[in-house]
């Protein structure tokens, strides 16, 4: 079924939202309601916003605490989450300056969440949520269209994170394609989220946030999760960890898949990607 | 690690284990902002809950010592979105439909932020500062001279405050452009001349969700025709002033701030020529002549809603030694240094100025991606270059304003009300000076219509 794609500009991206809806006025004003909620995210969570939360918390001194809304407490939580996981292979804060008496895999920041601060624990906090904000947001959008009575549809940041809602009737999920070349494979998508990320797009970006060097691998890698902010994170872990180093993280954590492109295997997959649903080969 | 504590830690799985996220999310006693605000924190009610009234309460949970008691709106789907938010900083405020039974049911209220459509602003601000409270009042002050002029009256009758929501008054950097750049450095030298505009892309009506349309009968029971225009009331007569009112007005009011000064005359032109569901005028020029000490000053002012063109929104006030281009967007906001005007190096080493080019102090550790480009929002087609322009100049040089506003855009004015209530500093936009600047805009919407230039008297501005 042919469906139309509603697109709009933030984030430093595309978002496009794709709705399962017969009443396409319907679609077309959920599709709106939620773009106004990513515009509403990205003054929050961006740090090129000189008002959002997270600039705010770039100019936090040592010991310092700044109240802060609770969609960046909640992502912060998220990426929090998923750098601890992951050993800052994702670091929400790999840019800040690292204090000699902070732990190796202590994170330079501190969350509490009844009171909605965040506390600095370096001179120099250098937060950037742009490996989790734009799967964050995706989340949130997701909420909006299933609060307009919609809760078929699938939604995507410029390409690299897809977060699918419920399957459309009349498949059996969402298609998203995984893998390069002859490898790719096309999953039907539902109630989760792939995220890609590589350096084909982008150029050299992607740095370990323990080393300061560029990553090793040179091929994609994608991390399927049940969340747009989780997956996000974790495309961006998977790309700076070693092969095992990902098995290994999947099978301590089944719900979460990997696949990870090399130049001359194919497509190696882990954990939740290996069983999830796919479309024949075309 | 003890028994989770607060409700951020205890609704979800996570990947990492409890004790490596605890050092991180702190598992303190479960002390949340609603609940620790101390014994002299004010109680404070929130009467409109769209999207004008979201964006105050997501700037007013950051102000330390405030209680929100009450959020007030006839739209349940409004209305709870609010309560949820206050609920989650642990604020437990009551949800009313009517503001009256608001007002009588919780009786230890200081202050309301009323945030409604426009033309509910003078029964809503007069109701509660009749019951003694004061007020935070949305922009702008009312859709009519009458409604406008019987909030003056009741602040005066009442001694309760009131604020209106020209934000801006209340910003750190239009306070430092106006205060050290004009007035005190005179940068700008004569100032003759004024543009500003707010140019935005064609937008969608709004619509709600099926499942949260209102009945007939609770619409025609608060004023409004249908649903259509409850959703759309800033398009409509009945309810408020057009996008001269909603957008115009913030920079309207900004012409008069900083040139101390209100019109001698008005001209525009504008219609309804772009949208067939709306009864505003959706573009709209006017061009107002001001006197001021040093001359007269001509200022145009265009509000488009069909084209992001021209850079969004600003205020650009245009003097024979350098020009300043005011946003609330720091992105658009620059000066130009005339050529024949005095060095302005001088005010970089005062810190009033930062040299073109100059960053922001203290970069990041790490290279890449951190100090990737943003990519610009809007790029406009580069014009086509011709080998020798001999009509034109050289470009001016963009300097910047090293002030920072490191906070939602309204909480700076928020916070100047409730530190007025605290009585520990006077209003930014008190009733009197967002009088003056609603005739101002008000005005420009008498001039289309009569397609004539109108004037100004002086005691036009001022309530008797």
């Amino acid at each position: 079924m042919n469906r139309p794609v509603f697109s709009h500009e933030a984030m430093n991206t595309y978002f496009e939202v794709s709705i399962a809806s017969t009443d396409q006025l319907l679609a077309r004003s959920a599709a709106a309601a939620a773009f106004r909620e990513l515009d509403r995210l990205e003054a929050e969570l961006s740090r090129f916003v000189e008002s959002s939360d997270i600039s705010r918390a770039n100019r936090l001194g040592r010991g310092e605490s700044t109240v802060i809304g609770d969609d960046a407490l909640e992502c912060l939580i998220t990426a929090a989450d998923a750098a601890l996981a992951t050993d800052r292979a994702f670091d929400p804060a790999y840019a800040s300056e690292r204090p000699p008496d902070l732990a190796a895999d202590a994170l330079p920041f501190t969350l509490d969440p009844a009171a909605h601060t965040l506390t600095s624990r370096t001179p120099r906090l250098r937060l950037d949520l742009g490996a989790v904000g734009k799967g964050y947001a995706l989340d949130r959008m997701g909420a909006v269209l299933v609060e307009w009575g919609l809760p078929s549809a699938c939604l995507n940041s410029g390409g690299s994170t897809a977060l699918a809602l419920a399957a459309p009737p009349d498949a059996p999920g969402w298609p998203v394609g995984v893998g390069e070349g002859p490898s790719r494979e096309v999953l039907a998508l539902a109630n989760s989220a792939l995220s890609g990320s590589g350096i084909a797009v982008q150029g050299a970006h992607l740095i370990d946030p323990r080393s300061g060097l560029a990553a090793a691998r040179t091929h994609r890698a994608w991390s399927l999760a049940a969340t747009g902010a989780v997956a996000d994170a974790l495309s961006t872990a998977f790309f700076i960890l070693r092969d095992s180093e990902v098995a290994d993280f999947c099978a301590a954590h089944p719900e979460i898949g990997a696949a990870l492109a090399s130049a001359d295997a194919g497509l190696i997959l882990h954990g939740a990607l290996r069983d999830a649903p796919r479309f024949p080969a075309s | 690690m003890s028994e989770p504590v607060n409700p951020a830690l205890t609704r979800r799985g996570f990947l990492s284990t409890s004790a490596k996220l605890g050092a991180v999310v702190m598992a303190a006693p479960y002390i949340s902002r609603g609940a620790s605000a101390g014994s002299d924190a004010i109680n404070v009610a929130l009467i409109g809950c769209g999207a004008q009234g979201r964006v105050l309460l997501n700037a007013a949970i950051k102000i330390p010592d405030l209680r929100f008691k009450a959020v007030c709106d006839i739209w349940p789907y409004n209305r709870t979105y609010c309560e949820r938010l206050l609920g989650k900083f642990g604020h437990q405020a009551k949800p009313f439909e009517d503001y009256k039974e608001m007002l009588s049911a919780v009786p230890d209220l200081d202050a309301v932020i009323v945030a409604t459509p426009d033309f509910y602003h003078a029964e809503h601000a007069n109701g509660c500062m009749k019951a003694g409270k004061h007020v935070y009042c949305e922009k702008l002050m009312a859709n009519t001279v009458e409604n406008a002029r019987s909030m003056v009256l009741t602040q005066r009758e009442t001694k309760k405050l009131l604020q209106i929501g020209h934000q801006r008054r209340s910003n750190p950097r239009y306070q430092h452009a106006l205060g050290k750049l004009v007035r005190e450095g005179n940068i700008l030298g004569r100032i003759n001349n004024l543009s500003g505009q707010w140019n935005r892309a064609v937008s969608d009506d709004l619509v709600a969700p099926p499942s949260q349309v209102l009945p007939e009968a609770v619409l025609h029971k608060y004023g409004y025709a249908n649903m259509h225009e409850f959703s759309n009331w800033r398009w409509f007569k009945k309810y408020a002033g057009g996008p001269i009112s909603d957008l115009g007005a913030h920079q309207i009011d900004i012409y008069n701030w900083f040139l101390n000064a209100t019109p001698k005359s008005v001209m525009a032109s504008g219609g309804a020529d772009y949208y067939k569901s709306h009864e505003w005028y959706d573009n709209v020029i006017a061009i107002y002549e001001f006197t001021t000490p040093t001359g007269p000053v001509r200022a145009q002012y265009q509000v488009l809603t069909t084209t992001s063109a021209g850079g969004g929104y600003h205020e650009y006030f245009m003097g024979d030694e350098g020009a300043l281009k005011m946003s609330e967007n720091p992105k658009y906001t620059k000066l130009y240094r005339e050529a024949r005007a005095p060095e302005w190096d001088q005010w970089v080493t005062k810190g009033w100025l930062k040299k073109p080019g100059e960053g922001e102090e203290g970069a990041a550790v790490a290279g890449k991606p951190w100090d990737k480009a943003e990519k610009p929002k809007f790029t406009m087609a580069a014009p086509r270059s011709s080998v020798v322009d001999v009509r034109e100049t050289a470009a001016l040089s963009a300097w910047d304003i090293p002030v920072t506003l490191d906070k939602p855009i309204h909480q700076p004015h928020l916070e100047n009300f409730f530190d007025t209530v605290r009585g520990k500093t006077k209003l930014n936009c008190p009733a009197d000076v967002a009088f003056a600047s609603a005739i101002t805009v008000l005005r420009v919407n008498e001039a289309v219509a009569a397609g004539a230039k109108l004037t100004f008297k002086p005691e036009d501005f001022v309530v008797a």
